[in-house]
């Protein structure tokens, strides 16, 4: 009586998780693979797209060759590691307690606050350009202004003196991307006892205590999670620094990540194929980072455990 | 008393500095909806307007003259709600499936999921053009939340909440009841994931809203552009109508708005969930 | 009553004819980007009256987007518009694609045509095997553009801001000197113009026919020192075009000329500076050079579905006089059609400009650019100039080192 009940549920527990996963997968076979292989195939070819299909040429691995002796690119990735680690950083620094203070000592302002730190998420990156190209201004702009006041050197030509461009950049990927970083981090302390706080509202001292060793050992997944995103989506970086520094000015170089170096090669150059080689090499870089940083966060889970 | 005093002090400091950010965060926001009430040549005065101005209505009436605006709104809203829709049940599905089952090839196809958010998506564009060609997908709007509608992100982020806030022995005791996969899945885990899954939510809303490359590759008519698309169809390298761009980006934006608060409430939700488990 | 009665019954028998068409109706679909879509747009109306069968579909995107798109299209040989409108920017790469119809063969036969329009512009649509693979629409004449109250101030004349290039970077001290305004928005407008002047005939900008690099030619380097030396002068007020800096420099009486396509005078009046009215003048660009700025352009690909009423359109936008003056009157886009050059509304006087009828200063412009062939790669090469010249400019790298550097970085580039 049991025994086939059993084997039946022992089977399609088996089988479950293919079923929960098989949608990513078969979207993936049916809109990923052919764009994944078209690209590969790409990246073996000169090609000019607007010549169409027949214009390719193969050409071996001339065009990984190309990118990885070529000085643009050398500049570009070093400008998006720059990016990646100073606009990064500071943002899971930052994003972490302040999630905490807002989870643990805001009532009912919270949403509000909350709101108001995802507000740069969702505003229109047209609105971004503009406004930051007018807090940013040398002559008029609010920031000179401000510094002046404080009888600091006011004249700095943020978005046109190559030494300023890419701090005022990575302000902005900052600036954007924190309250995400924050609404993140509170969906996560939800699952976090919540006695916790109550508890820690009694002693002021041991308040960050708490956090140290308490929630933040806790929140490991989605610091992770968010860490991780932030590395994928900084080494891709393309749209602030596109937008907020002007191709046809002089000072662009010294914000060409390589996503903005492999568009140029793309749509400026026409050389797709060096393009397409540039994402594979890119992706590996990323791929690489990913790993690494995923083994640090195993290997301090396995220290946790073992103390 | 002086200990009582102290962190006072502190705490007034610290919502002083939360405040000052908040408002340092919202005034490019604000200055979107105060632009979208003045000329384009105001908006280019030194200093910029500072506050709103009267232009609204004629910005507004350029706005419906430029573009089928509402219309482009509607697909938005369209292809948005779909996305969303769609990534929420499939998502929580498959980082469920990653975050408690074991089975072969887990570890591999996980470093799939992965790996395939990592692909620079601009480049694709030819080979994606080809594949919803062959579909016949072209001026469709399925073309725009289909091929998305289990994001790797999602798989992901689910993953990574349900390992960490689900507790396995509920779903052992839910075995122990004689549930089926799904129906545990369904009644007993998802329920417990608000929290997940209104930031799920909210950055699949807002991913899908603020796209324009997906609709630059198959979209093929005016009245089919989603919002973005759209808005940028109006801008000229050297004769842009600024006011009315951000007439038409501030309306775009509140959707957003709304959606930031209808899903904020969602991340307190999850309380239960420690309430379980405790 | 009687007309009236008539004009109702006319108009009923229109709509029926119109609507017994219904079931043969074309439509040809126009793929174009601001603001050349509002050309095509008020255009519309005039071309239905003449074409009840065929409807104009006008699929419009933003600048990049739209050559994007048709990059796309071109490369998958699919989803192509009957009429695609191209940038100057976008022809080298697209003309020698050999995605267009040859508008020299039958049924099109264009070589007559060729004649009727502003003779630089037909050079920028043909290709290396020449072919005529588009036809021009409008055209940007470089024009010296210059505010005469601050240049009196200065005591400075037009002569001396147009006679070389040297007197106008003096006459640019004088006026920072006198009147605290900058000559002009950015150093690299000088950069720009001088590379485009004593072009040799058969050379391109970057490449000569056979494809060999030209950037460390004499033209590169006077055109790298001026640049240089005017910024040393501090009379650049280092501002890009189209930013509100810019836009503020002329509000605020801080930029003093402007070198730029006639088609600004346009911009300036309408929302750059509007009250500014009276106080600019046009003339011709520095040193006696010739120059354009931008162009568009229409083109018909091989895989179009309607290719001869696509073909009726871009003549009715491309030869017709009257559509031609339309864009000008709409959108101060300066016709390519030399035809058009001899309409009354060219000599009419622009009070923008003081009543200067700079309109005929423009049409002689025109017809003196000399016409300079263009390469696929002239993109890619513009880029790495203006890289090298940042590095002269800001971090002092000398112009000849620089100019190598621009060559081989170009070569490299080019001869794959």
């Amino acid at each position: 009586m049991n025994t086939p009940a059993r084997r039946r549920k022992w089977k399609q527990r088996d089988i479950a998780p293919y079923l929960f996963i098989a949608p990513f997968f078969v979207l993936f076979l049916v809109f990923g693979v052919f764009p994944l292989g078209f690209s590969v195939w790409l990246s073996l070819h000169q090609w000019e797209p607007a010549a169409g299909m027949s214009a390719m040429r193969w050409v071996g691995l001339d065009n990984y060759m190309f990118a990885l002796t070529d000085p643009w690119f050398h500049r570009s990735l070093w400008n998006t590691l720059w990016f990646a680690v100073v606009s990064g950083l500071p943002q899971h620094l930052v994003a972490l307690p302040l999630a905490y203070f807002i989870q643990s000592r805001l009532k009912r302002s919270r949403n509000l606050v909350v709101g108001a730190y995802f507000i740069p998420y969702i505003t229109s990156s047209v609105a971004i350009a503009l406004i930051f190209a007018t807090l940013y201004s040398k002559d008029y702009g609010v920031i000179n202004a401000l510094l002046q006041a404080l009888h600091l050197p006011g004249d700095i030509d943020w978005l046109g003196d190559a030494s300023y461009t890419k701090p005022a950049v990575a302000f902005v990927v900052f600036w954007r991307y924190l309250g995400w970083n924050i609404v993140l981090y509170l969906s996560a302390l939800q699952i976090v006892d919540n006695d916790l706080y109550e508890a820690a509202t009694l002693d002021d001292v041991s308040f960050w205590q708490q956090f140290w060793h308490i929630t933040l050992p806790l929140l490991r997944p989605m610091i992770f999670f968010a860490v991780t995103l932030t590395l994928i989506g900084n080494l891709q970086l393309f749209e602030e620094p596109f937008i907020l520094v002007d191709a046809e000015k002089g000072v662009a170089p010294s914000v060409m990540t390589s996503a903005i170096f492999m568009y140029r090669l793309a749509f400026s150059d026409g050389d797709f194929g060096t393009a397409s080689a540039v994402s594979w090499i890119l992706f590996l870089i990323i791929a690489a980072l990913t790993w690494v940083n995923s083994r640090l966060f195993k290997r301090a889970e396995d220290h946790d455990v073992s103390r | 008393m002086s200990r009582a005093e102290r962190p006072d002090t502190a705490r007034y400091i610290a919502y002083a500095l939360v405040a000052a950010g908040a408002l340092l965060l919202v005034s490019p926001f604000y200055f979107t909806f105060v632009f979208a009430t003045h000329t384009r040549s105001a908006i280019f005065d030194t200093p910029p307007p500072l506050w709103f101005g009267s232009a609204v209505l004629g910005n507004y009436d350029m706005l419906l003259e430029r573009l089928p605006f509402w219309r482009n709104f509607g697909m938005s809203v369209y292809v948005a709600v779909m996305t969303t829709t769609l990534n929420l049940l499939l998502c929580s599905m498959g980082g469920y499936a990653f975050a408690v089952y074991e089975f072969r090839f887990k570890r591999a196809l996980f470093a799939l999921v992965l790996a395939s958010m990592m692909l620079p998506a601009f480049l694709n564009m030819i080979p994606s053009f080809m594949v919803m060609q062959f579909l016949g997908w072209i001026d469709e709007p399925r073309a725009l939340y289909v091929p998305g509608a289990a994001g790797a992100l999602g798989i992901f982020l689910m993953r990574q909440y349900i390992s960490s806030g689900i507790p396995k022995e509920l779903i052992d005791a839910a075995r122990m009841d004689a549930c089926g996969e799904f129906r545990i899945f369904w009644s007993v885990v998802l329920p417990l994931t608000g929290p997940a899954l209104g930031t799920l939510g909210l950055i699949t809303f807002i991913n899908s809203w603020n796209n324009f490359i997906a609709p630059l590759i198959v979209m093929r008519s005016a009245e089919n552009y989603t919002l973005p698309l759209a808005l940028r169809s109006m801008q000229s390298p050297n004769n842009t109508e600024w006011g009315t761009l951000m007439v038409g980006s501030a309306i775009a934006m509140l959707p957003l708005l709304i959606a930031f608060f209808f899903c904020a409430r969602r991340l307190v939700a999850g309380l239960t969930a420690g309430a379980v488990r405790g | 009553m009687i007309k009236l009665v008539s004009l109702v019954i006319t108009a009923t028998a229109l709509g029926l004819i119109a609507h017994s068409a219904v079931a043969q109706k074309t439509t040809v679909t126009v793929a174009t980007f601001p603001d050349l879509d509002r050309a095509a747009k008020a255009a519309v109306p005039r071309w239905n009256a003449l074409h009840p069968n065929v409807e104009i579909k006008i699929v419009s995107l933003q600048y990049s987007d739209h050559h994007t798109a048709m990059t796309t299209a071109l490369a998958t040989g699919s989803g192509l518009p009957d009429v695609m409108a191209v940038d100057l920017r976008f022809m080298g790469k697209f003309a020698e694609a050999g995605g267009f119809e040859d508008l020299l063969k039958p049924p099109f036969n264009a070589a007559l045509l060729r004649e009727k329009f502003v003779s630089y512009t037909i050079p920028q649509a043909t290709n290396t095997k020449g072919e005529l693979v588009a036809m021009p629409t409008d055209i940007g004449p470089g024009t010296l553009l210059y505010r005469k109250d601050i240049i009196e101030k200065a005591s400075v004349t037009e002569a001396e801001l147009t006679k070389s290039w040297e007197s106008y970077i003096d006459a640019g001290k004088k006026i920072k000197e006198k009147t605290g305004a900058y000559l002009l928005a950015d150093a690299a407008d000088i950069r720009d113009i001088v590379i485009r002047s004593g072009v040799k005939d058969g050379e391109g900008l970057y490449f000569d026919r056979s494809g060999r690099v030209l950037v460390d030619s004499p033209r590169f380097e006077r055109a790298f020192e001026l640049g240089h030396k005017a910024r040393q002068a501090g009379i650049d007020a280092k501002v890009v075009a189209w930013t509100n800096e810019w836009s503020t420099g002329f509000k605020q009486n801080r930029i003093a000329t402007q070198m730029m396509g006639a088609w600004l005078a346009g911009h300036l009046k309408n929302w750059l500076a509007p009250d500014t009215t009276g106080l600019w003048r046009a003339a011709g660009l520095p040193g006696g050079t010739y120059a354009s700025y931008g162009g568009s352009f229409y083109a018909i690909p091989k895989k179009a579905q309607h290719k001869t009423e696509a073909w009726q359109f871009i003549q009715f936008m491309t030869v017709n006089k009257e559509t031609q003056l339309e864009s000008l009157r709409v959108l101060d886009s300066f016709p390519a059609l030399a035809e058009a050059h001899s309409a009354p509304m060219m000599d009419e006087p622009l009070p923008f400009l003081g009543g200067q009828k700079a309109r005929a200063l423009w049409r002689d412009i025109a017809a003196r650019v000399p016409a300079i062939p263009i390469n696929k790669y002239d993109a890619m090469a513009t880029d790495i100039i203006r890289d090298e010249f940042e590095n002269v400019v800001a971090k002092g790298k000398p112009v000849k080192t620089a100019l190598a550097d621009a060559r081989a970085l170009i070569e490299r580039r080019s001869r794959r």
